[in-house]
């Protein structure tokens, strides 16, 4: 089991869902079903996230075969490690600094309201989905980490875990007035993914002097 | 003893002098005990340091059932815990290793003391691989099983006072905070009183994948003033900058700019793990808003940010109260007050004070006595031999 996978993935869950539950909330409450029926939109949601996180897992592998693996050692080691610093000096950023949310499902309202009427049982789905494409950068730096995974098994493998981690904070969701009192988990959840963020940034900066004597 | 104020409330008086000294007696006889712990030493210096460190414990004691004032002479023991342990500790480990510094050889043998600040990020992989992530010994001096029953004890009898009535390490920064009369950085904003809590988060999920103590290694500034891990890498020299930068910002700087006390406040994951002990622990600062006029004292003089508006609306302070009594003695109008939960909150409002102050001061004097006395030896050495050890 790729544990950092799940390690990053449950250090900026509590981000993620404090961010995207604004997104996901609002329409459970909508449906206004009961706790067993909201499990269910809860379920579908995630199964459109991991959908997206494997698309990207297939995308980071076709990175590591058609462009890294013809790359030497410290050419690697500094690509690797400049991604690792300014993916997690975005995480820092991002958990210190950045007020706004960065979850790309707040920004598919209309596009969530047109399929609403059209397909409404796909709406969990897409929305799920919509949020595993989600550029924030917890997920970027998961992108950088799972691009040094030499298998295409290993890398999805990565990504699932990364699911996992994420996917246990939104275990409450069908409880949904649990998150009426959010705003201190939110602010928590940030300032972690923050810390998280010096710690990779850390590492690469490690990667980099590895690089630069090699 | 008390009289009756308008609204049924009970303002306590001054209490005559043979009833403060009744009160003291049971910590006189407690203190001795612990202090002498069965024998009276023959060596001069040593008695010289058991009187002082005796007649120093029940004066504090003393004066804070006599004045009614708790944060003014808790802050002085406090304090004196903290100093006296960084010189009785440092002493003892030049004593026996000849530096501050703790060789790898050193630390595979398990010479490593425990502290209590180490606690959050053993659990998860004691519990995952049932192996305790830190090299140190299980029974022993300075062992972990001693640690762990300590504090769960301690968690149990005042949950967050830990910080205040416990740890030698808080006393630091508290000395700290009280060197200017007037902050010069008034403003934090208030999200960063969750930061423990993120910190709490990453060093037990980062010790978790490690199975190495995060925090010890590489953030905990008090290693500064006790051990530190001898540096023979780029990483270490790393580490240790981070750690004594920490220190130099969370426990000297910011606590005398901003008169709080913003390593316990802002930064300690043990902290943020105490303040869920506060909800299990029968013992509270509660606020009377009948008597409150709102002047924000209590809010600016709290050094770990645990008031603010809306908790003088709530009548309790937030769960990150470390029961110092900072608030209780600063409020002009005398409306906080420790309280027993689920007790009457009109009466007996004396009694719940003292029913705090027995076992807090235990703790404190427990913690210190050893410390002090060895303090005070090493001192006496100092002066006579001009050498310490």
């Amino acid at each position: 089991m790729e544990l950092d996978g799940f390690i990053l993935g449950v250090s900026s869950g509590v981000t993620c869902v404090a961010f995207c539950a604004p997104a996901l909330v609002p329409y459970l409450l909508g449906e206004g079903k009961g706790i067993s029926q909201n499990a269910l939109l809860t379920v579908q949601f995630l199964l459109g996230r991991l959908l997206g996180y494997l698309l990207f897992a297939v995308l980071a592998w076709g990175i590591n075969r058609s462009i890294l693996q013809g790359m030497s050692k410290p050419s690697l080691l500094l690509l690797i490690g400049a991604a690792y610093v300014v993916f997690s000096v975005l995480l820092i950023y991002y958990g210190f600094f950045r007020q706004k949310t960065a979850c790309a499902m707040t920004r598919t309202n209309g596009l969530r309201s047109r399929l609403m009427t059209q397909w409404p049982v796909s709406i969990p789905l897409v929305a799920g989905f919509a949020l595993g494409l989600s550029f924030c950068p917890p997920f970027l730096l998961a992108f950088s980490n799972a691009l040094e995974k030499t298998s295409l098994l290993q890398t999805m493998l990565f990504f699932f875990a990364f699911f996992l981690g994420t996917a246990i904070f939104f275990i409450p969701t069908p409880f949904v007035g649990i998150f009426r009192g959010f705003s201190a988990l939110k602010i928590i959840g940030k300032m972690a993914a923050g810390l998280i963020g010096v710690y990779y940034l850390y590492s690469g900066i490690v990667m980099l002097i590895g690089g630069i004597k090699i | 003893m008390k009289k009756d104020a308008p609204g049924g409330r009970s303002i306590p008086i001054k209490r005559s002098l043979l009833k403060t000294f009744l009160l003291c007696l049971p910590m006189m006889l407690l203190t001795f005990m612990m202090l002498t712990q069965g024998s009276i030493p023959t060596e001069g210096g040593r008695l010289f340091a058991l009187a002082v460190t005796f007649f120093f414990f029940n004066v504090l004691f003393f004066l804070m059932v006599r004045t009614e004032k708790t944060d003014r002479f808790r802050s002085i023991l406090f304090v004196t815990l903290a100093v006296c342990f960084v010189i009785s500790f440092v002493s003892n480990l030049i004593e026996v290793r000849g530096s501050m510094a703790i060789s790898r050889a050193d630390m595979i043998e398990g010479e490593t003391p425990f502290c209590h600040l180490v606690i959050p990020m053993t659990i998860i992989p004691a519990v995952l691989t049932k192996t305790i992530i830190f090299p140190g010994k299980i029974l022993g001096d300075h062992a972990i099983a001693g640690m762990f029953v300590l504090w769960i004890g301690i968690s149990l009898a005042l949950g967050r006072g830990l910080c205040s009535w416990f740890c030698f390490f808080g006393g630091l920064e508290d000395g700290f905070s009280r060197i200017l009369k007037r902050p010069l950085i008034k403003n934090i904003n208030k999200k960063w009183t969750y930061l423990p809590y993120a910190v709490l988060l990453v060093v037990v999920l980062m010790a978790a994948l490690t199975l190495s103590p995060t925090y010890c290694e590489w953030l905990c500034p008090f290693k500064t003033v006790t051990e530190f891990v001898e540096i023979t890498s780029v990483k270490v020299l790393m580490q240790t900058i981070i750690f004594v930068s920490l220190f130099i910002g969370l426990v000297v700087v910011l606590p005398i700019l901003t008169k709080r006390r913003t390593q316990c406040g802002l930064f300690c994951p043990l902290g943020a793990v105490q303040s869920v002990t506060n909800k299990t622990n029968p013992f509270e600062v509660r606020i009377d808003q009948g008597k409150c006029v709102k002047c924000n004292k209590c809010v600016s003089v709290c050094p770990t940010f645990s008031i603010d508006e809306e908790s003088l609306g709530r009548e309790r302070v937030k769960t990150s109260c470390t029961k110092c009594g900072k608030c209780v003695d600063a409020c002009p109008q005398k409306a906080l007050f420790y309280h027993v939960k689920g007790a009457s909150l009109t009466s007996g409002l004396d009694r719940y004070r003292l029913l705090f102050l027995y076992p807090a001061f235990v703790v404190l004097a427990t913690m210190a006595g050893g410390f002090v006395q060895d303090a005070i030896v090493k001192t006496i050495k100092l002066i006579s031999t001009g050498s310490m050890i």
